[in-house]
């Protein structure tokens, strides 16, 4: 697995005895790692058109209620099915004559809302046992990590199937289950973490001069261990959002009269010889979310990773298979 | 003396970075006669090693290429061939082997599969002819139990155990020319000096050349016939191992000794340490490039570049202020002699 | 060897213990229960009684998670509370369902992600290694049964060229040409989905193995490039490939669910979600028993394997590979 490195490569030794060297210098302050990856984020083109997708579709979703040209609900039955381009109805009608535009919109709430809420929650949760588990080793890693095992054996998906179909498919248990079994990825992560940086030597010093155990996580292990999961973060927005289109999907998510993605996309299959396209705007509308999520996840792993920075693998091999194909 | 085997004369070599094409050694020149062992040595990041990989032509899987200069083997230009005609250069006429032995074995085969392997391709021996042949090998570099060991892989062998495997497998083809790229670096300092012996036994038993490349001055007394002292990508100093250490001519050479822990005879004192770190390639100093560091430098080393040229015969030096640094030198060092170097390297 | 396996298999059991009881507990601690599904509401309490009695719910938790572990070592699966047909019955069938469907998308993503993901390896960032990136990207941001009801669209209604659903035409049941038409969509959505991850993760392990110092020494040695990548990198590149895929498999498995809901596949994921809804508490507990042990035969298997190609893995030393 790749590893985000943390310190700051850019710091060069300085103040040497008379060495002035045109290399260095003295006296100015390299720049953070927070300040150089933010500038890094936003020269690539991928993770930045990513974040102003994403910032779209959360806009839509807060303010639905404005932008949504119908109430998503409303029901009639005389107009039903309309192909899009209907006046009034720029995509359509759906089989109860509600307007597809309104509910794509305000689809779009549930979406956000289960996949921020369960990465938050699965962060916090994850965060926590990791580091737990990590900074005090022994017996309780031990037990944690059993736990992880157990959680991990069973697909997630079927957990989560088990869980929604026995206790009532509630949009809060939903969110609920979905975070419990994704923390443990999160988790692992963060006691690999641990585990490595608990070794180094500014954590013995802070040991050693009386900082206390949960000084020692805040302060200096968790803010270390950030880059890396904020990125795990932000990819599992995505991976909550398809989970909650799934769950949907099979009827176990989402129950009218709300709506969601997933749960449009399971009328649509029904209603698929009359028309076929409703089932093309929810899937576009997961698909380009969960995209752009994953393109700023990338993109932040790239910005906080420092071997991204030095050769262009690029013009290296054109070079390579030009000298080789000689 | 015989005419040299390996030439190389004006290599250039660059890098593929994101700011576009780095220079990594600049008109370099080296010259290893046959059954010579010549040194280059240098701090890490002086180009050492790259000269090395470019030699064997394994810059172009690194991400560099030769822009411009000749590798002279045998009179026929390595910088000129196709990776194709290399392929039977490499490992054949030409071996190398690497500073950190555990990493440079292929860790899924045995070592008698690596060592065989070479002796397959260049010398169409049959399999069962070259795993004699590499039994031959490992008992030739002193491995004992040679029969079991074949059979071992990398991970089952102490470091300075693997390095005897690499140098096996590095002279299984029997080859003219040997690059060694820091080979007891990553050693401890008891086998340190084992793999010199070793490498130095099998020179004249097997009448090879060597390219020996170590930042180590110590190692470099050791076996040198020649010196080529490398700084920032360029060769500031070269000559036979009782000039350089005789009568050092650039100040770097002259710092680098001084920098020997005992080299000035005195314990207690201070230990000498040249300020400053060297610069990168990308941020090069203009005129000379060891004009920050230098204690000497006058106007003119900030402002035009010095080409190596020959002082005394057997010793060439890029420097403007040769002359005087040396008389420096001399008269404050008279005491040290190269055999006072030799025996604290021993000592070791 | 032998108390490494051993030991493992004592691990695999109480894991296996921690599981049941855990899908045991939430299926009972949920509210309703079976009766809510089971009984007719019209029924009087006394009937009500009697239906629990007979079904063994009147009973507390623990000893009917007892009852249930020593009627499964006697390997009765139970029966379901609907019609009363042993588990045994409606399940192996979709296992075997499932087992073709995963098996041909498994085997297809493999063929095809491993030699692309070794070939973009070698040509970074050309133009093979940049569609790769694409369906890698589409395929991870992709609701995989979105994609299978598009192609369910435009193939099967549009082109009328495949069917739309099921695993055989009716009355064509058993025969094989009828099953591959039947697959073919299906095991495109899969296949897809996996290739995307696969060449992801081939193309990594390559791309880390060509940076190591023993190939640098297999070139140095004058070895053919071919005979570098195919001889000294690739071997060392599939070890983590392999391992990882075959963690992966039962989540595939499992993953499947939505695939075989969308095709209407009878297999073990669609029955999984049936009987969820139904709450046929001894089929449900079947089937994560099933996976389970499928993860932890699956987690086992990559450990011997890595043994196997790996030399510096010892299985049962310590110091060995860090689970």
């Amino acid at each position: 697995m790749s590893q985000v490195q943390l310190q700051d490569d850019t710091v060069v030794e300085t103040n040497r005895p008379g060495g002035q060297l045109p290399t260095n210098p003295v006296g100015q302050k390299p720049p953070g790692l927070w300040t150089t990856a933010g500038k890094k984020f936003m020269r690539n083109p991928y993770a930045v058109s990513g974040l102003i997708v994403l910032l779209f579709f959360i806009g839509i979703a807060v303010f639905a209620d404005w932008v949504a040209p119908h109430d998503p609900a409303k029901v009639d039955f005389m107009i039903t099915n309309l192909p899009p381009g209907t006046e009034g109805h720029v995509l359509g009608t759906d089989e109860l004559g509600r307007d597809i535009l309104s509910r794509l919109i305000h689809s779009s709430r549930v979406s956000m809302l289960v996949g921020f809420s369960v990465a938050f929650a699965a962060v916090v949760i994850g965060t926590l046992i990791g580091a737990i588990s990590g900074y005090f080793g022994g017996w309780i890693d031990t037990c944690f990590m059993r736990l992880v095992d157990v959680m991990n054996s069973i697909p997630s998906l079927f957990f989560n199937i088990l869980v929604l179909a026995l206790f009532g498919a509630e949009f809060i248990y939903m969110i609920l289950i979905l975070s419990l079994t994704s923390w443990t990825s999160v988790a692992r992560l963060v006691r690999g973490q641990f585990l490595q940086l608990r070794e180094m030597q500014y954590v013995e010093a802070a040991r050693a001069i009386g900082v206390s155990h949960w000084g020692i996580i805040t302060r200096h292990l968790v803010r270390n261990a950030m880059a890396p999961i904020i990125v795990y973060a932000t990819l599992m927005v995505g991976s909550a959002i398809l989970s909650e289109s799934g769950l949907s999907y099979l009827g176990l998510g989402i129950q009218p009269p709300e709506t969601s993605w997933g749960l449009m996309l399971s009328k649509a299959q029904e209603f698929m010889l009359v028309d076929p396209l409703q089932a093309l705007y929810p899937g576009l509308c997961i698909l380009l979310v969960v995209l752009a999520v994953n393109f700023v996840g990338d993109g932040i792993r790239d910005a906080f990773d420092p071997r991204k920075k030095k050769k262009n693998p690029k013009r290296r091999l054109n070079k390579w298979n030009a000298t080789s194909s000689k | 003396m015989e005419r040299n085997i390996l030439e190389i004369k004006n290599l250039t070599t660059c890098f593929f970075t994101d700011d576009g094409t780095v220079k990594a050694t600049d008109r370099v020149s080296i010259s290893v006669g046959k059954g010579q062992t010549v040194c280059l040595v240098g701090e890490s990041g002086s180009g050492k090693s790259v000269t090395s990989l470019a030699v064997m032509r394994l810059i172009d899987y690194a991400g560099g290429f030769i822009q411009s200069g000749n590798v002279m083997f045998h009179g026929q230009d390595l910088a000129a061939k196709d990776l194709d005609e290399m392929m039977h250069i490499r490992g054949n006429k030409i071996a190398m082997i690497f500073q950190d032995p555990m990493s440079a074995l292929n860790p899924v085969f045995t070592v008698g599969d690596q060592i065989a392997e070479s002796l397959m391709l260049h010398q169409n021996m049959s399999q069962q002819d070259a795993f004699k042949k590499a039994i031959e090998m490992l008992r030739l570099v002193g491995i004992p139990a040679p029969e079991v060991r074949v059979k071992q892989y990398p991970h089952e062998m102490s470091g300075g155990m693997c390095q005897r495997v690499v140098i096996a497998m590095a002279l299984a083809c029997n080859p003219e020319m040997l690059i060694a790229d820091e080979p007891t670096t990553a050693l401890d300092v008891t086998v340190q000096a084992q793999i010199l012996d070793l490498l130095r036994r099998l020179q004249k038993e097997l009448g090879m050349s060597i390219l020996l490349i170590t930042h180590d001055m110590g190692v470099a007394a050791e076996m040198a016939d020649r010196i080529a002292v490398m700084y920032a990508g360029t060769i500031v100093e070269e000559g036979t191992v009782e000039r350089i250490f005789d009568e050092p001519r650039h100040p770097y050479t002259i710092g680098l000794l001084q920098s020997i822990p005992g080299f000035e005879g005195e314990r207690g004192g201070e230990l000498y340490t040249i300020q400053g770190t060297i610069p990168s390639i990308t941020q090069l100093p203009t005129g000379c490039r060891f004009h920050p560091r230098c204690p000497h430098a006058i106007d003119k080393c900030r402002k035009e570049e010095p080409i190596l040229r020959e002082v005394v015969t057997g010793q060439q030096v890029a420097c403007w202020l040769n002359e005087d640094v040396s008389n420096h030198f001399r008269n404050n060092q008279r005491a040290n002699s190269i055999a006072g170097s030799k025996a604290e390297v021993n000592r070791q | 060897m032998t108390e490494y396996l051993v030991r493992r298999v004592l691990q695999a059991v109480l894991v296996l213990f921690l599981i049941t009881v855990v899908s045991f507990g939430l299926m009972h601690a949920a509210p309703g229960g079976p009766l809510k599904v089971m009984l007719s509401p019209g029924m009087s309490p006394e009937a009500q009684l009697i239906q629990m009695k007979n079904m063994g719910l009147d009973q507390p938790v623990y000893i009917q998670y007892m009852k249930w572990v020593g009627n499964l070592l006697k390997g009765d699966l139970g029966n379901t509370f609907k019609n009363n047909v042993p588990v045994g019955d409606i399940l192996w069938p979709t296992v075997w369902n499932t087992f073709v469907l995963m098996s041909v998308a498994w085997g297809l993503s493999m063929l095809i992600a491993i030699p692309w993901g070794i070939y973009n390896s070698t040509k970074q960032y050309g133009l093979s290694d940049q569609i790769a990136s694409i369906v890698a990207y589409l395929g991870f941001a992709m609701p995989t049964f979105w994609f299978g009801i598009m192609l369910q669209q435009y193939f099967a209604m549009q082109l009328n060229l495949l069917p739309l659903s099921d695993m055989y035409t009716m009355g064509k049941e058993g025969q094989v040409s009828d099953l591959i038409l039947h697959l073919i969509l299906p095991v495109t959505v899969l296949t897809l989905v996996n290739i995307a991850a696969y060449v992801k993760y081939t193309r990594a392990s390559m791309l880390e193995v060509l940076e190591q110092d023993y190939i640098r020494t297999a070139r140095a040695k004058g070895m053919k490039e071919r005979r570098v990548i195919f001889r000294h990198a690739l071997r060392n590149a599939l070890i983590p490939v392999v391992t990882i895929i075959g963690l992966d498999l039962p989540t595939l498995v499992a993953g499947a669910a939505l695939t075989e809901s969308v095709f209407n596949w009878p297999g073990m994921g669609r029955l999984f979600v049936e009987m969820a809804v139904a709450r046929e508490y001894s089929v449900l507990m079947s089937i994560t028993l099933l996976i389970s042990l499928m993860v932890i035969i699956g987690n086992l298997l990559a450990d011997l394997i890595y043994a196997l190609v790996d030399p510096r893995v010892q299985l049962g030393r310590k110091g060995g590979r860090a689970a």
